[in-house]
């Protein structure tokens, strides 16, 4: 029997369907569709100024749209050859780990929720809200944030952030134990999730599967270590790995992974109180420097000129290894914008890391994989 | 109160009613209306309204009590804006679901998907009509209040697999092979643990069983069939961690998926009535009914409806051991569910039994002290 999981089901977390062949409570066999979200990112962004894409990257995964931001814009730095200021780089790992933590966060909840876990979603959404309240300190905004820009970033944290932030931090800390026992230390959670959903290191490889998952498998790769980018080569912290590549060791990743997360912050805002500076670069076009103040000939004239380049960056998104590439051919717009979103290869490989398992499991399973359907369909 | 049962009180209710009806009336409607048998059904019909909105208010109370809790639990408040701290909230939701539209799926089963629902609800309802609350507040000495209460407990998962069968409907159809597979399983442990009691007191009757536990309520000496109830008797109402029948994060809402409307409060209410009724089996086979250890000073137990009183405290707080653990427990799989059924319940279900016999020959206990005379 085939039923459709989605594209409107409680386990998808979003917009795509899982068709999944039963016999009685087995599964035999997985097909995953996507494509129900699809808005033509990558097709609308060469119809945009380059700072413009930065909106829909927001919109690109709705739970990590700093990642998304930071993505584009290393591409777009790249492409059109544009060095942003040091504590512009340090701002962007502010970002891009405080919304590694969120992301883990929403993960959190929303997977122990599959499991039946009423209580520890609250938790893992109340923390959230923290982690979001900084955001809206500094970007005014929750989710789409809009907040970096093509050499820089948009402006300086507020007074007083870094308290706060500590704050948070500290808050955190001592949150993170209590995750662990309302879920390590359940015997059902236990029962449930050892051995469950195993995708070895080998077929990580061979489907293209990266982030937790790959590094649940034991395979110690992350692109902040690997490939350092921004100011993590500046910066202390260990790569989370894990051996079991079942659903408790991708549990145990993305929990390091926030632990490991906040310890960069600790070091990232230390950085930013004792360096002050700018956080554009100040050799920007007009256009690009102030991209909604009106926009006098003078701007035109100038993008016309400007040098034709490629930009190719890839970081570690809260889901795994996200690439872009920006294609500056000297006009206004990108040319060519295109995407590696980690989630699509992750959901591509469900029929390796599903079939043989119960029905109950696809949803912890798929938990697991930590689906953001936002940026699979761009 | 102990002269005042619920149904004299619905007799005198009745006779004062028709008295005052019988004295306007002209001569030939006067006959009617003082006809004893006209009475005696009045005061049936009463009897009946009574247990109804007594069942019904309960189970709204029921899902308030809930909902704080829960909201406790989970660091929120949960209802807070209709009526006083949210009591008339549920109140709303339900005003609201009547007012919804009723559909059915094309090629549903009409027959099963109405009746179903129905069924279900009807059978939960006399369930709260067999059961003893107080001294005054039973129907009557029935001899088998037990097993009928239980009997009738167990009408459950015909009544979900019809309608789940009924809705054409997948998840569905998974859902209610689910809820009559989890059922029939933790029937058995269920059944096994009260014959501990039943051994113990003597008696299929809950007014007796409340009766023979004077000197020491049984969860004490029967604490093993007491966690085999709790935990089929969580079983039974499908809640967290055995709520796979309407497990939602696969099974979107397991066999209740296409009711909506009417239907689906129909089967809301119904789960809080039975998860009502649990909590009441366990008050009244192992935590002594409505009465009190004998220690507590009289003037607790003597005020007017004191009993109801203590009764309604034990049940809440009960249901909300129940809800501590729906809080705090992952939900578990179909066959790790019925392994445990069938290995582990049985098992020490029997164990308990055997507990129960021995309690029966030594007759008294060290800390516990005697048995009361034995109902046999």
């Amino acid at each position: 029997m085939w039923i459709n999981m989605g594209p409107q089901h409680p386990m998808t977390h979003g917009l795509w369907n899982l068709r999944v062949k039963i016999d009685g409570e087995m599964i035999l066999d997985v097909d995953p569709e996507m494509g129900y979200l699809h808005r033509g990112i990558e097709k609308i962004s060469e119809d945009r100024h380059y700072n413009e894409v930065i909106t829909l990257m927001d919109r690109c995964c709705y739970v990590a749209g700093f990642a998304w931001e930071h993505l584009y814009i290393l591409s777009a730095e790249e492409a059109l050859g544009v060095h942003p200021p040091e504590r512009a780089e340090y701002l962007r790992v502010l970002c891009e780990e405080f919304q590694r933590i969120g992301s883990h966060l929403m993960w959190y909840a929303a997977f122990v929720q599959d499991l039946g876990l009423m209580s520890p979603f609250l938790y893992g959404m109340r923390d959230r809200d923290l982690v979001l309240d900084l955001f809206q300190s500094y970007t005014g905004a929750r989710m789409t944030y809009e907040y970096m820009r093509v050499g820089g970033v948009r402006n300086d944290l507020p007074p007083g952030f870094s308290d706060q932030a500590r704050k948070v931090l500290d808050w955190l800390d001592a949150r993170f134990p209590e995750y662990d026992q309302l879920c390590l230390g359940s015997t059902i959670f236990r029962r449930r999730c050892d051995d469950l959903g195993v995708l070895k290191a080998r077929d990580c490889v061979a489907h293209g599967v990266t982030g937790p998952m790959l590094r649940s498998a034991g395979m110690k790769r992350d692109l902040r270590k690997d490939r350092p980018y921004s100011a993590y080569d500046r910066l202390e912290f260990d790569v989370a790995v894990a051996e079991a590549a079942d659903v408790t060791a991708r549990y145990l990743v993305r929990m390091e992974e926030m632990r490991q997360s906040v310890r960069i912050l600790r070091q990232v805002v230390d950085w930013l109180d004792h360096h002050p500076g700018p956080v554009l670069a100040d050799h920007l076009p007009r256009w690009l420097g102030a991209p909604y103040a009106p926009i006098g000939n003078e701007g035109y004239l100038l993008k016309r000129n400007y040098p034709k380049g490629v930009g190719l960056s890839a970081i570690e998104e809260p889901h795994g290894e996200a690439l872009a590439y920006v294609v500056n051919d000297g006009g206004e717009h990108p040319y060519r914008v295109k995407f590696r979103s980690p989630v699509f290869a992750n959901i591509s490989a469900s029929r390796q890391y599903l079939v043989g398992y119960h029905v109950a499991d696809i949803p912890p399973i798929m938990g697991s994989v930590d689906v953001c359907v936002g940026e699979v369909d761009r | 109160m102990s002269g005042a049962t619920l149904y004299s009180v619905s007799y005198a209710l009745s006779s004062a009613l028709l008295d005052g009806l019988g004295s306007i009336l002209p001569g030939p409607a006067r006959a009617v209306v003082t006809n004893p048998n006209v009475l005696v059904g009045l005061a049936v019909l009463i009897f009946a309204v009574i247990l109804l909105a007594a069942s019904m208010l309960n189970t709204i109370l029921l899902i308030w009590w809930e909902r704080k809790l829960l909201g406790r639990f989970m660091d929120r408040r949960g209802a807070m804006h209709v009526g006083f701290a949210g009591l008339l909230q549920n109140f709303a939701d339900g005003l609201k679901l009547f007012r919804k539209n009723t559909f059915q799926p094309t090629e549903a089963d009409a027959l099963g998907f109405y009746g179903g629902p129905l069924a279900y609800m009807v059978t939960s309802m006399i369930l709260f009509g067999v059961l003893p609350i107080s001294s005054g507040w039973n129907s009557g000495v029935l001899p088998l209040t037990l097993l009928l209460a239980l009997a009738i407990f167990s009408f459950a998962p015909l009544f979900i697999f019809v309608s789940a069968w009924s809705s054409n409907n997948k998840y569905s159809l998974m859902g209610g092979m689910r809820s009559a597979a989890q059922m029939i399983a933790y029937e058995v442990p269920i059944l096994l643990a009260v014959v501990a009691v039943v051994i113990v007191s003597g008696s299929f009757d809950l007014t007796t069983i409340v009766y023979e536990q004077q000197n020491y309520w049984f969860w004490g000496p029967l604490v093993v069939a007491l966690i085999v109830f709790v935990a089929g008797m969580l079983a039974e109402m499908e809640r967290i961690p055995f709520d796979l029948p309407e497990a939602e994060a696969e099974l979107v809402e397991g066999w209740n998926t296409e009711y909506g409307g009417m239907l689906f409060a129909f089967f809301m209410l119904a789960d809080y009535l039975r998860a009502l009724v649990g909590s009441i089996l366990v008050v009244l086979l192992f935590l002594g009914g409505w009465t009190l250890p004998t220690w507590v000073p009289s003037a607790l137990t003597s005020f007017p409806l004191a009993g109801i009183f203590w009764f309604m405290i034990k049940t809440y707080t009960v249901f909300g051991l129940f809800v501590w653990v729906r809080a705090s427990l992952p939900r578990v799989r179909t066959d790790q569910l019925l392994r445990v059924g069938w290995n582990r319940m049985i098992p020490l279900s029997l164990l308990s039994i055997f507990l129960a016999a021995v309690l029966v020959t030594v007759k008294c206990l060290p800390v516990f002290g005697c048995l009361p005379s034995m109902g046999v």
